[in-house]
C-alpha cells in the first residue's frame, strides 16, 4: 500500500500559516487577472453590442470610420448601388450621431446619447424593436429608448412604466419616448435611443438625409458574403467599405483593445496580476525549500535523485496552483456581479474562461516552480555529514 | 560478490578545493571493512573521518586512490552508479535529520526509497523495524514530539528499513545524553549483528569505542595505529591529572602499582577476582566507579608486561627486534647521567630476567 508519499503535499501542509498566506496570495493574483481578463472581454463584447443586434450579412461604411461612436458619413447614393449585385436581397440605410439628452427627473443634466435612425419598412432591428415599436416610430418625434443605458439618463424606464409615453428632451427637442429595447453600455456608450430615419432628422436638422452612417446589406438566403463583398468591392468605387460582420466587428474591438489605451491598460493589469502572482509563488516555494535544505540534502545523500526533488517542488507548485484558484475563482464570480450591475457592462464567468484562467495559474505556478528549483541544484548532500 | 568487502579503500587521497587554494584532507587512506564487522572511525575534529564516511558513502569522489563499495568503484563514477550505491547504504545523521512535516512512520518509508520489493508488505517493515527500535507506539507522530533519543532512534529505523549491507552513522550520539547516547550505539550494534551489516561509525565520543570491533584512527588525514592515539592520549590525560590534581594522580598511581604488585603476585587473575577487587576498591577505599576502572586498567597494564603471552612467546620472532630496542633503550638511559654504574646494570638485568628478555649485552656476565 505504501507508495511513493506526496511529500510536497506533507511539506506544505505541514506549515499551515505559510500554506494559508501562499494560498491568499495566488487568490488575489487570480482574482486580479480574472477581473482585469473580464473587464478586457467586456470591453470588446459590449463594444460590439449594436454590431451583434443589428441583422445584415454585408455592411457598407465609410473608410474614415474606426468606430461606431464617432462614424463617418458617406453617399447614401453608394448604399443603394449594392441591391444590383447578384446575391443582394436589401439594404438599409442607418444613421447615426451622439445627441444630447436630458434627465427627464432633473431638467438641468445633459449627457451623451448614442441615436440610431432608420427606415422602420426596412430590416435591421428585428432583434431590437418589436414590430410594434417598428409601426410607433414612423409615426412623427416617436423615440425608443434602452431600458439598460447608465443610470444617469434618469428614471426614464421607471416613468415610462408608470405613466406611459411622455415627452423627452434630446437636442432640446420634445420627441415622445414611445418604448422601450434592451441592450446595454459600452466603454463608449453610455445608453442609446432608436428611432426612426425621418425623426433622426428631425432631432439632427443639420444632417444630410443623403449621408448616412452604416449601410445594412441584406443578402438572399443561401448566398455567400464573402463573395458578394468581393463582387461589390470590385464593382463600386473605393470611397466605402464593405465589410462582413465578423470584419465590422474585428475593426471595432481593434479600436478599442489597440487604438486606445483602455484595452492597453487591462492587459497591462492582468500582465501585473501574472507578475504578482509569480512573484508570491516564487518566494513561497524558494523559502519552502531554503528550509528544507538540509532535509533534501538528506534524502539525496540517501539516494533520492534530483528529478525525485524537483517532483516535489513542482508538485507543490500545482497543490499550490488549484488550492488559490479555487478562492480567486469564487471571489472574482462575485466581484464580476457586483460590477455588472454597477456598470451594465457585460462581466461574466463561463467554464472555458474558468479552463483558460486555472491554466494560467498552473503556468504561473509551475515556472515559478521551475525558478525556484535552481535553489535545489546547489544542495550538496556530502554536506549532511 | 558476496564474499567481496563491502567496502575497500586503497590509497584514497583526498583535497577540498582546488589549484593553489587546496587544502589536502585525506593522505593515502588504506582500509577494507568486512560485513558484519563494526569499525569506528576516531580521532579529532578536522582529522578527515567525516570526509572519509562521506566517501565511503558514495556522495564524494576522492581525487586519487580507489574507493570500493559493495563492489562498485566510485572514483570518476557516473552519477547513476552513486545514486545506485547511495540507495543500498543507511545512513544515521549527527543529528537524526528526519522530515519534521512527516510522521515517523512515513519518515522511516522514505528510508524504502523506490524499492520495488517494498510495495505490499512495506507497512509490515515499517511496523516491525519501529517496533526493533522501540518506537512502535509512535508511528503516527511528527518529530517534534519525541525526544532527542527517540528521534535519533527513528533516524535508526529509517536507515534499517531497507536491510542495508552497510551502515554509515556520523556522530550518532553527539546530540544525545550519555544514557541516550549509550543506549543508540547498543541499538546499531544490535541490529548491525542481526542483519550482519558492516557498520561504519565515526565519533569522538570515547564512551562508545567499546562496541567496536575495529578502530580506525585518523589524524591530520593520515590512518595512525591505535597504540600512538592511546598513548598519546592517555599520557595528555595524565599529564593533565599530574598538572591540576597532583594529589589524586599520587594517590591512584599508588593504589595501582600496590595492587598490581599484591593482587597480581600470584601471576593468575581471574574474572572473579576482578569484581572482588572492584567491590573493594568502591567500597572500602571509597573510590568513584570511574577510578577503580582506571586503577584497574593501570594494574593491568604492569601485569600485562609480566605476562609471558605479551612481549614473551608467542610473537618472538616479531618482537625480538623489540626486545632489542627495549634493552638497549634501558642501557642508554641508564648511560645518560654520563655513566653505567653497577647499580644500574644490576636493575636492568633483574627487568630484563622478569620479562624474560634476551640480550647480547647479557651474554658476556
Amino acid at each position: 500500500m505504501a507508495r511513493l508519499l506526496p511529500l510536497g503535499w506533507l511539506q506544505l501542509k505541514h506549515q499551515k500559516l505559510r500554506l494559508f498566506a501562499a494560498i491568499m496570495g495566488i487568490a488575489f493574483a487570480v482574482i486580479l487577472i480574472t477581473v482585469q481578463l473580464g473587464f478586457s472581454k467586456a470591453l470588446t463584447v459590449s463594444a460590439v453590442r449594436y454590431h451583434s443586434a443589428m441583422d445584415y450579412e454585408l455592411v457598407m461604411v465609410s473608410p474614415k470610420t474606426t468606430y461606431l461612436v464617432s462614424t463617418k458619413q458617406f453617399p447614401r447614393s453608394r448604399l443603394y448601388q449594392a441591391p444590383g449585385f447578384e446575391g443582394v436581397d436589401g439594404v438599409t440605410a442607418v444613421y447615426t450621431q451622439q445627441g444630447s439628452w436630458r434627465d427627464p427627473a432633473d431638467r438641468t443634466s445633459a449627457r451623451n446619447i448614442f441615436a440610431i435612425g432608420f427606415n422602420p419598412s426596412q430590416r435591421g432591428f428585428a432583434r431590437l424593436l418589436t414590430p410594434a415599436q417598428h409601426e410607433l416610430i414612423k409615426l412623427p418625434d416617436r423615440i425608443i429608448f434602452d431600458r439598460r443605458g447608465r443610470p444617469e439618463y434618469g428614471p426614464v424606464a421607471a416613468l415610462f412604466e408608470s405613466n406611459g409615453p411622455y415627452e423627452v428632451d434630446i437636442n432640446d427637442r420634445m420627441p415622445i419616448l414611445a418604448g422601450l429595447y434592451s441592450l446595454g453600455t459600452s466603454f463608449g456608450l453610455d445608453g442609446g435611443v432608436i428611432t426612426s430615419d425621418l425623426n433622426f432628422l428631425r432631432a439632427f436638422p443639420k444632417r444630410d438625409k443623403s449621408s448616412i452612417d452604416i449601410g445594412l446589406i441584406h443578402l438572399q438566403p443561401g448566398a455567400d458574403p464573402q463573395q458578394v463583398q468581393r463582387e461589390i468591392i470590385a464593382g463600386i468605387p473605393r470611397d466605402v467599405r464593405v465589410l462582413t460582420r465578423e470584419e465590422f466587428k474585428t475593426q471595432e474591438i481593434d479600436h478599442w483593445s489597440k487604438t486606445t489605451p483602455i484595452g492597453y491598460i487591462f492587459t497591462f493589469g492582468a500582465i501585473m496580476g501574472l507578475v504578482v502572482g509569480f512573484i508570491i509563488v516564487y518566494q513561497i516555494l524558494f523559502a519552502d525549500v531554503q528550509d528544507h535544505v538540509r532535509e533534501y540534502a538528506t534524502l539525496k545523500a540517501m539516494g533520492y535523485t534530483h528529478g525525485y526533488l524537483r517532483g516535489v517542488v513542482l508538485q507543490q507548485s500545482v497543490v499550490l496552483a488549484v488550492l488559490g484558484f479555487i478562492p480567486g475563482i469564487a471571489v472574482s464570480i462575485l466581484v464580476f456581479g457586483k460590477a455588472a450591475e454597477a456598470t451594465g457592462l457585460p462581466l461574466s464567468m463561463n467554464l472555458r474562461s474558468a479552463g483558460f484562467l486555472f491554466l494560467l495559474t498552473l503556468f504561473m505556478c509551475a515556472s515559478s516552480g521551475i525558478l525556484a528549483l535552481r535553489k535545489l541544484r546547489s544542495i550538496d548532500p556530502a554536506e549532511v555529514f | 560478490m558476496t564474499d567481496e568487502m563491502p567496502v575497500t579503500l586503497e590509497g584514497v587521497s583526498y583535497l577540498y578545493g582546488k589549484g593553489a587554494l587546496s587544502k589536502q584532507i585525506l593522505y593515502d587512506i588504506n582500509a577494507a571493512i568486512q560485513a558484519g564487522e563494526i569499525v569506528i572511525l576516531t580521532g579529532p575534529s578536522g582529522s578527515g573521518k567525516t570526509t572519509l564516511l562521506t566517501l565511503m558513502g558514495a556522495l564524494r569522489s576522492a581525487q586519487q586512490g580507489s574507493v570500493k563499495v559493495l563492489g562498485h568503484e566510485l572514483n570518476r563514477a557516473r552519477d547513476r552508479t552513486l545514486v545506485r550505491v547511495r540507495r543500498q547504504i543507511g545512513y544515521i545523521f549527527q543529528s537524526h535529520n528526519l522530515l519534521e512535516s512527516l510522521t515517523i512512520g512515513q519518515n522511516v518509508q522514505m528510508g524504502l526509497k523506490l524499492d520495488p520489493a517494498g510495495g505490499r508488505n512495506a507497512r509490515q517493515r515499517i511496523a516491525d523495524v519501529l517496533d526493533r527500535v522501540g518506537l512502535g507506539e509512535h508511528i503516527h507522530k511528527h518529530p517534534g514530539q519525541l525526544s532527542g533519543g527517540q528521534k535519533q532512534r527513528a533516524g535508526i529505523a529509517r536507515a534499517l528499513v531497507n536491510r542495508p549491507r552497510i551502515i554509515l552513522a556520523d556522530e550518532p550520539t553527539a546530540s544525545l545524553d550519555k544514557q541516550s547516547g549509550r543506549d543508540v550505539v547498543e541499538l546499531i550494534q544490535e541490529l548491525a549483528r542481526e542483519d550482519g551489516a558492516a557498520v561504519v561509525l565515526v565519533t569522538h565520543d570515547n564512551r562508545i569505542l567499546d562496541i567496536a570491533d575495529r578502530i580506525l584512527h585518523l589524524e591530520d588525514g593520515h590512518m595512525k595505529p591505535l597504540g600512538e592515539a592511546v598513548a598519546e592520549g592517555a599520557s595528555r590525560m595524565l599529564n593533565l591529572l599530574g598538572k591540576h590534581e597532583p594529589g589524586t594522580a599520587s594517590y591512584l598511581a599508588a593504589f595501582s602499582f600496590a595492587l598490581a604488585r599484591v593482587a597480581h603476585a600470584d601471576d593468575v587473575v581471574t574474572d572473579s577476582e576482578r569484581a572482588q577487587m572492584r567491590r573493594i576498591l568502591h567500597d572500602v577505599a571509597h573510590l568513584e566507579t570511574s577510578e577503580v576502572e582506571f586503577i584497574m586498567e593501570l594494574s593491568m597494564m604492569q601485569h600485562r608486561a609480566h605476562d609471558s603471552s605479551g612481549m614473551g612467546a608467542e610473537h618472538n620472532a616479531l618482537l625480538a627486534e623489540r626486545q632489542d630496542h627495549f634493552v638497549e633503550s634501558l642501557f642508554t638511559i641508564a648511560g645518560a647521567d654520563g655513566e653505567v654504574d653497577d647499580v644500574e646494570v644490576a636493575e636492568i638485568r633483574r627487568i630484563a630476567a622478569e620479562f624474560g628478555l634476551q640480550h647480547s649485552r647479557f651474554a658476556g656476565n
